[in-house]
């Protein structure tokens, strides 16, 4: 917890954890966009460079979870709740709201649901547990990502994709397509996607 | 924003209750709490809501049953929201069991006067309004939203993102805008790709 790692004028009193590594000019507007971080991986995330990560982004990570953030992304106010491993290409933007989990990070099954639920209410934190057993989802270069949306675990999305506002992606999207709705369907490609 | 807290029995409204190993984390969490009702708010033991909104008009009831967990869900309520044991719900789910307006255009229009800052509020029409049930060992995903009358039964799974206009029954799996039954996707199957 070095005094590096505060942001200077934060309104949150914490700090950005060791084991996140930023790149030269990329900026976090504060620190509690890791509320919710328990990674204890080496390193936990990776953000390139010219990166902005702002106000309502949740770096919501198990204690496995790797995250590695390009160069010149825009991420204002996504979600990303990992246990395992979510990838974002350079030059991606992302809306408000955004949802991107690699995990459901809750059992399916009522038993052993339960069992969990019992343990997280002991816990002083009351964090779901980190399931091991994530997709890692990745998200390729210059993808448009609108507000609201849920990219579920084990997708990938193709460099150039755009993914329309609320849409719910379950699976893999091409490089080129647009897609939309809940589930997300592939509407079209764009002509020019190189 | 404000910081953040635990609150405990002690903390809150006196029509507000909250058993035993059950947390509240957040702020502002009683920002748009009318309730005047004797019991607004019951929770049971060893549930855990991080950041709610209890948004709950003069004669609204919430109950939530033990060993819950709800991450920063929007209450909505204006009649009743039931929510059962062992209920998992993810990040910014919505659940209503109003319409809060009129659907009618003559009575939509009444009610936008009535709403207005001068307007007089004991003039607004009839609003739709009716329970929302969540039983037992539900699961529900991040950014959902429930609408009103729904019941969801025991067991059942709600994919994130889902628009639930509809009854979901026991151990079903639904996703989409309107929620549609489906074949949930398996661990194994998600491991795999």
């Amino acid at each position: 917890m070095s005094e590096a790692m505060h942001i200077p004028g934060d309104w949150h009193d914490g700090y950005i954890p060791d084991n996140v590594v930023v790149g030269s000019d990329s900026y976090i507007e504060t620190s509690y966009s890791f509320l919710r971080y328990r990674s204890a991986a080496d390193p936990g995330v990776v953000i390139g460079q010219s990166t902005g990560v702002y106000q309502g982004t949740m770096f919501d990570l198990g204690p496995h979870a790797q995250v590695k953030i390009g160069d010149y992304v825009l991420m204002h106010g996504v979600r990303i709740i990992a246990d395992t491993a979510v990838e974002i290409g350079s030059h991606t933007m992302m809306s408000w709201r955004v949802v991107i989990m690699d995990s459901y990070r809750i059992d399916p099954d009522v038993s052993s649901r339960r069992a969990q639920l019992d343990e997280v209410s002991q816990t002083e934190d009351r964090f779901l547990p980190g399931n091991t057993s994530g997709a890692k989802v990745t998200i390729g270069e210059n993808v448009w990502i609108g507000f609201d949306t849920c990219i579920l675990p084990s997708v990938t999305i193709g460099d150039n994709a755009i993914v329309g506002a609320r849409a719910v992606v379950t699976e893999d999207v091409p490089a080129g397509a647009v897609v939309a709705g809940n589930p997300a369907t592939i509407v079209r490609y764009q002509q020019n996607p190189a | 924003m404000s910081d953040t807290k635990h609150w405990l029995q002690d903390d809150l409204p006196e029509n507000v209750e909250l058993g035993k190993d059950s947390l509240i984390i957040g702020s502002e969490i009683f920002k748009r709490f009318h309730s005047e009702l004797s019991n607004a708010i019951t929770i049971g033991n060893s549930s855990t809501l991080h950041q709610p909104h209890f948004a709950l008009g003069k004669q609204a009831r919430l109950i939530i049953g033990d060993h819950s967990f709800l991450d920063n869900t929007i209450l909505l309520g204006e009649q009743k929201i039931s929510i059962g044991n062992y209920v998992v719900i993810g990040w910014n789910t919505t659940i209503t069991d109003s319409d809060f307006h009129p659907a009618s255009p003559a009575e939509r229009l009444q009610d936008a006067i009535a709403c207005s800052p001068t307007g007089n509020r004991s003039a607004r029409p009839p609003i739709a309004a009716a329970p929302v049930i969540i039983q037992d060992d539900v699961w529900i995903g991040p950014s959902v939203t429930i609408l009103k009358g729904i019941t969801i039964e025991k067991g059942a799974r709600i994919e994130a993102g889902a628009v639930v206009t509809a009854n979901v029954p026991a151990n079903a799996y639904v996703i989409g805008n309107p929620a549609r039954l489906a074949e949930p996707p398996t661990v194994e199957e998600a491991a795999s790709e």
